[in-house]
């Protein structure tokens, strides 16, 4: 090049007096949910102004039911992408499940339930060891995970998976039911135990910070002595079991399974987790940011359901919505 | 790819020129001889290998051979394009739309009108994902679901329709159905050498490879990344328009279904990683990504030729991808266990 092209640095220091958008910046990076809240109390008062009847236990309820399946699968993004990971099969790995459980529903619940987690198990070992062992990129290997998992149940459900698309009636309560007169469903108290775990393991156990350290500067990690695939792996095998959970509540809320069950689960679950301030590149974030992305997605879904807007326009709104969420966080970020 | 480059000045006197060459395209060059045996092996396996099979594998696969040479782009300036496939249904359903019933001439005006657009359309998200600091693969998520909503809002149940014309140079016949190979096989070529050697040989291009290989470096270099980047997207785009066009001369209708551009969107990533694009950007080529998205198409009748079913062939089309991924990486592994 014989003429450089200037270019402007991005990172020109100004050294200014904080005005009080910075300020309120500074805030908001110190405390990044106080936003996501904000966000999501417009949106719950935006829905209450289209549709007051939403204001009430029974429409919270409604967007609580669709926000659980949608906040554990997303906890399997937030953990794998805090260690620099991603699952584009947690929604097949959570179909399967729900096919498993409802293949072995005759049995019992409980059986059902544990052959289902067993899928899960199982498909994000060979995910974790596809990524680790073998360092195929996490977005193909599971992308191919997927492409198999879905070949094969389609084959399965025309042999010995056929006619299991009913769940047992202790899940389908799991799912879609609710206690203390029509209130609480199930669900949110499966996700609430599911959060609290994935909280603690993330904030309090070493396993945790090292999925954080491992995200941040694997080689560090490396030189530091430790075993990074051996964190990798189980990162994989939490996720899987994560999926299944979500597949097993999504068929408990829908009463059958089907092979499209979870499919459209995949982009929102990794927006969620995006909208939630988790670092695409990981090392940065948390699950309490994605339970707050997985919530603002439904009320948003039940807003765009309320408006009667055909498919086109909600996924238009959805889209839009999803960037200016991602950008104006990104921005307040580095105002910060 | 990396240290062959790296230790290729103090080689240089011994090694000829050819060898290096050789050493630095064997992805490439790999994937090509895997193309040729599994055409040989393809016209085995049929009674009747002809001019009909070329025609409909190499007309088939145009559309995943755009998409993966706009992707590759995107990739190699250190983007990731997840929009592809909803930028594709957009222009297949513009087209459909507007272009059922009209003169060649007018057909002509609108495919190169959408190009054009699209190109420009994806050059914004290029634009945004520079300035706003948010991930590629996130802002590009977010424009799939407005792209594809606007799909569905332009022609909300599959139709429309396009010139006879139109269909002949994409497919070589004007109702899509044999005809010449020369057409698809021009259109496959064309494109592909011209996005190639672009980004070989233009200083745009080249700075590409350069800001996806380590965007702050090409910076202090005094490159333009923001440019370089816009620019990565506009092509990407173009790429996606010109796989929108080629589906709508192929089907001879428009299909806004979501899957459809998710499933296209997923399938030029795997090109792209199988064809030697690095997903971490800054290496790779263009010309390996042709021929893993031909693979990839003729995969399904290979398969079929062997009296495997559609959904057995789509496990082995996902153990595949693993499984040359993970060979992949113990190839990396042992090396540098070696050096």
């Amino acid at each position: 090049m014989s003429q450089p092209t200037m270019s402007v640095p991005i990172n020109s220091p100004k050294r200014k007096a904080p005005g009080p958008l910075a300020r309120a910046g500074a805030v908001v990076a110190q405390y990044p949910t106080l936003v996501l809240v904000g966000v999501l109390v417009i949106l719950v008062l935006l829905t209450g102004a289209i549709e007051p009847n939403y204001l009430s236990i029974n429409g919270a309820r409604s967007t609580l039911l669709q926000a659980a399946p949608l906040g554990i699968l997303a906890g399997a993004q937030t953990i794998l992408m805090l260690a620099g990971g991603i699952d584009l099969s947690v929604t097949m790995i959570a179909t399967a499940s729900a096919y498993v459980a409802a293949n072995q529903s005759p049995h019992g619940a409980v059986i059902a339930i544990l052959f289902g987690l067993v899928i899960g198990l199982i498909v994000g070992s060979i995910n974790g060891v596809g990524v680790t062992v073998f360092r195929v990129n996490p977005l193909i290997m599971t992308l191919a995970m997927a492409a198999v998992i879905l070949g094969l149940f389609t084959s399965w459900t025309q042999t010995f998976l056929q006619g299991s698309t009913q769940v047992a009636p202790f899940i389908r309560l799991l799912g879609g039911g609710s206690f203390l007169g029509n209130r609480i469903p199930y669900s949110v108290v499966v996700w609430a135990i599911v959060a609290i775990i994935l909280i603690w393991l993330l904030r309090r156990s070493g396993w945790g910070r090292l999925l954080y350290a491992i995200g941040d500067n694997e080689i560090a990690v490396r030189l530091a002595g430790v075993q990074v695939w051996q964190v990798r792996i189980t990162a994989y095998m939490v996720a899987g079991v994560l999926g299944s959970i979500g597949g097993i509540l999504l068929a408990g809320r829908t009463g059958s399974v089907d092979l499209q069950l979870a499919g459209a689960f995949l982009l929102p679950s990794i927006a969620a987790v995006v909208i939630g301030g988790t670092s695409t590149f990981g090392g940065v974030g948390g699950y309490t940011g994605t339970i707050l992305g997985a919530l603002i997605l439904s009320v948003l879904n039940s807003m765009l359901t309320f408006l009667n807007a055909g498919q086109a326009v909600q996924q238009i709104v959805y889209g839009v919505i999803v960037l200016a969420l991602a950008w104006g966080y990104a921005g307040f970020i580095r105002r910060g | 790819m990396t240290s062959a480059v790296l230790h290729g000045n103090n080689v240089a006197n011994r090694t000829p020129r050819w060898r290096r060459g050789l050493a630095r395209n064997s992805w490439v060059l790999g994937v090509w001889l895997l193309l040729g045996v599994l055409l040989f092996w393809y016209s085995t396996l049929i009674p009747v290998f002809g001019k009909f099979q070329i025609v409909s594998i190499s007309k088939n696969s145009l559309p995943l051979i755009y998409l993966a040479i706009g992707q590759a782009i995107i990739v190699i300036a250190g983007g990731i394009d997840l929009s592809m496939g909803a930028l594709l249904l957009l222009t297949n359903v513009i087209a459909a739309r507007f272009m059922l019933g009209q003169p060649i001439g007018i057909v002509l005006l609108i495919a190169v009108a959408l190009i054009l657009g699209i190109g420009l359309l994806n050059g914004l998200t290029g634009y945004i994902v520079s300035i706003s600091g948010v991930p590629d693969i996130v802002v590009t998520l977010a424009t799939s679901y407005i792209w594809s909503g606007l799909a569905l809002r332009i022609l909300p149940s599959p139709g429309g329709g396009t010139a006879p014309g139109f269909r002949w140079l994409f497919t070589g016949a004007e109702s899509g159905i044999g005809g010449t190979y020369v057409m698809p096989i021009l259109m496959m070529v064309i494109p592909a050498l011209a996005v190639f050697i672009f980004s070989r040989r233009s200083r745009i291009g080249l700075s590409m490879y350069a800001i996806g290989s380590s965007s702050v470096a090409a910076r202090l270099l005094g490159l333009d990344v923001r440019r370089a980047k816009i620019v990565s997207y506009a092509i990407g785009g173009a790429m996606a328009a010109l796989a929108g066009l080629a589906t709508v001369a192929l089907t001879g209708t428009g299909d806004p279904r979501f899957s459809v551009g998710a499933n296209a969107t997923l399938n030029s990533v795997a090109a792209i990683v199988l064809g030697g694009v690095a997903l971490t950007g800054g290496a790779g080529s263009v010309l390996g990504v042709v021929a893993t998205a031909v693979i990839l198409i003729m995969l399904n009748p290979i398969l079929t030729a062997m009296g495997i079913n559609a959904n057995s062939a789509q496990v082995i089309q996902g153990l595949l991808i693993a499984v040359v991924m993970m060979i992949g990486g113990l190839v990396t592994l042992l090396r540098e266990r070696a050096s």
